[in-house]
């Protein structure tokens, strides 16, 4: 097994086990690395990142969207979008890719204990939070009330509709589901409401005593949603942003990442708006 | 007294005697009348009374552009050979010795980068004392004492004082000894300013000068060419491309200078830039350069070398920004 340092610098082969298309450009990869120790070594915390090496494409940051299964294997939630992501979406089951990581601070879940948690995600950034709600869930007994508030552009974009399906279904957890506009296309079932994530905010009861917020979305979101939150009296410490940025190393040294003086890769992607607040271009 | 003076005729046996410890760099005159850092292949190359070079010497420790990792379907991605040339770099300025302090601080303290760190390995220092001109100002930024170096060279109107700076410099210190003589009369020694600069009051205050019109000034002269940052000992940005070769199956990595002041530096897929318009990225370049980025936060990186005053083509000078403090 390489050192730690070999893990930085070089990343490890690994081979793409199953794909589950989520919707015409998004797709889940599910990965497994090739040496089995380094895969069992592995610890990741919610919300942080790998750097995914496509052969002959080039390498790009993606949240890793679940928690480790108990087969070792890796969960990507990729859209296609660009040079290395479309050559990624051409691969089938079997071919060799390369991850580094994981990467990033993640969301900080330990001190988050006897808490409620709002998660917010717009668009791809159910990929982020659908790790993290794994974890809450794993450990249900640790948190107070979860609710999963998810908006997608249309029905046909809602990402992992059967496991929101599912996910409805439980009574240990509130979702709620909207659209910024609906097509033809019925939404599958679910509840959805119509309208964008904000708005949803403002339509739904939720705690907002001793509760955190973690937000995840498309850049023009954060700052309407942060607004929104602040009106409901959430305090700046309690609302976590996790941010996206142009990166290439992932280390906090290609410095194409930087938010004010902190870096996205190394001291986000998850921040707290406390430490963003007054920062210019920082949402 | 110590036998620590060499004199100026001695120098063709100077280079000699360093050349059995590597290859000589230092400054030399191209034939289109450059000053570089290059190859030293005769006395006659040397320039030692030169002002700066147009590159720094980063470029020994961050090639322009570097295969980084190659790939093969059966052995994956693996690191190419890594550089196993020694060199040794003469007649660097307090300057240019400091911009190499900050890069190992970058480069080698968090997360050790082993193509940075093979080069800087083979890399011998060699400082020379310098005159400043009208472009400098490396006593403002605190960079005005010579650091970071294996030997060092003070210059006096007959040849130099020489002084080691680590091992490997008293190594080679040690193998010169028949070229050496005694000292000259003791040198006055550098003049220390006891007034905290401009510049290094507004760094310590963390100073982003919110509301001076300066920044959209620059922003509307700047051509972005991103001239300033190419020529800068400190800046290290690199950007990171792979391409496929011939055989379709295998393919290299490189890493290259990038340049915070292009549009691209920001721009994420689809089109989205998180610094489209030039105000934006010159206050990303001030923010890396005085107040530090991540784990260099707090570190003033610029050394004071002068080159981004003298090369942009439009006159644009951060330094405007303190003097306005004032
Ligand atoms: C912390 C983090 C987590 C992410 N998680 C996911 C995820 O779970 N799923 C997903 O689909 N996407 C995610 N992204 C975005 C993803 O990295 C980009 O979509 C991807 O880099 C685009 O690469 P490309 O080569 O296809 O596009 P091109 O536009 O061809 O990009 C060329 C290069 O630019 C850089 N780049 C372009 N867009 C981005 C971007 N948005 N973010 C960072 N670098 C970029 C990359 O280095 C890329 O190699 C994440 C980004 C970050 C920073
Ligand atoms: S910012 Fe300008 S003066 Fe300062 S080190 Fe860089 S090139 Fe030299
Ligand atoms: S050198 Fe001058 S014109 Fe060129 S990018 Fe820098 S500030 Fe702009």
């Amino acid at each position: 097994m390489s050192t730690n340092h070999d893990m930085t610098a070089i990343p490890l082969p690994a081979t793409v086990i199953e794909l589950r298309k989520l919707s015409d450009d998004t797709t889940l990869f599910r990965l497994r690395l090739d040496d089995a120790i380094a895969a069992r070594r592995l610890k990741v915390i919610p919300g942080q990142f790998v750097q995914l090496s496509v052969p002959a494409g080039g390498e790009v940051p993606i949240s890793l969207a679940a928690l480790p299964g108990e087969d070792g294997a890796l969960e990507l939630c990729v859209r296609r979008v660009g040079h290395v992501t479309a050559l990624l979406h051409t691969l089938a089951p079997g071919a060799g890719v390369a991850i580094r990581g994981p990467y990033g601070n993640g969301f900080p879940v330990t001190d988050w204990r006897g808490k409620n948690v709002l998660l917010l995600a717009g668009g791809l950034g159910i990929a982020p939070l659908r790790s993290l709600l794994h974890f809450l869930l794993r450990h249900r007994s640790d948190f107070g009330e979860i609710t999963l508030m998810y908006g997608a552009r249309e029905p046909a974009a809602i990402l992992f509709k059967e496991e929101l399906s599912e996910l409805s279904g439980r009574r240990d957890m509130h979702l709620f589901l909207t659209v910024d506009f609906v097509s033809e296309e019925p939404p599958g079932g679910l509840v959805c409401h119509t309208g964008l994530l904000p708005g949803l905010l403002s339509g739904v009861n939720f705690t907002t005593e001793n509760t955190v917020a973690a937000l995840c979305g498309p850049p023009a979101l954060y700052r309407c949603v942060v607004e929104e939150l602040q009106g409901f009296g959430f305090p700046a410490d309690s609302i976590f942003l996790s941010l996206e940025r142009r990166m290439k190393c992932g280390v906090g040294l290609c410095c194409h990442c930087a938010i004010g003086e902190l870096f996205c890769c190394t001291d986000g992607p998850v921040f707290r708006y406390a430490d963003l607040r007054g920062v210019e271009g920082a949402l | 007294m110590a036998k620590d003076f060499l004199p100026i005729g001695s120098i063709p046996d100077f280079l000699d005697a360093l050349a059995t410890f590597g290859e000589v760099h230092g400054p030399l005159l191209t034939d289109d009348g450059v000053q570089v850092f290059g190859r030293i292949a005769s006395p006659a190359d040397l320039r030692l009374d030169y002002r700066r070079t147009l590159l720094p010497p980063k470029k020994y420790l961050l090639p322009p552009r570097e295969t980084v990792l190659t790939y093969a379907p059966d052995s994956g991605y693996r690191p190419p050979p890594l550089p196993d040339r020694d060199i040794i770099l003469l007649a660097l300025h307090p300057c240019d010795l400091a911009g190499i302090a900050y890069l190992d601080m970058a480069f080698t303290s968090t997360e050790p980068d082993p193509w940075y760190r093979a080069r800087r390995r083979r890399l011998t220092l060699i400082g020379l004392s310098c005159e400043p001109d009208e472009f400098c100002f490396c006593a403002e930024v605190g960079a005005a004492t010579p650091g970071n170096f294996d030997l060092f060279l003070e210059r006096t109107p007959a040849g130099f004082h020489i002084r080691t700076g680590s091992r490997r410099g008293e190594k080679i210190l040690a193998r010169l000894a028949r070229l050496l003589g005694e000292s000259e009369p003791a040198l006055s020694s550098p003049q220390r300013c006891n007034i905290e600069s401009a510049i290094l009051v507004a760094v310590r205050r963390g100073e982003t000068f919110p509301y001076s019109p300066l920044w959209d000034e620059f922003a509307s002269r700047c051509l972005s060419c991103g001239a300033c940052s190419l020529c800068c000992p400190t800046c290290y940005c690199f950007d990171v491309r792979e391409y496929g070769l011939l055989d379709g199956e295998s393919a290299e990595r490189i890493r290259e200078w990038d340049n915070c002041l292009f549009m691209a530096h920001g721009e994420t897929a689809g089109g989205f830039n998180f610094r489209k318009n030039r105000r934006e990225r010159f206050l990303y370049r001030y923010r890396h350069k005085y107040l530090g980025f991540g784990p260099t936060r707090g570190t003033l990186s610029c050394v004071g070398c002068g080159r981004c005053r003298e090369v942009c083509p439009v006159r644009i000078d951060l330094l405007e920004l303190f003097k306005e403090e004032r």
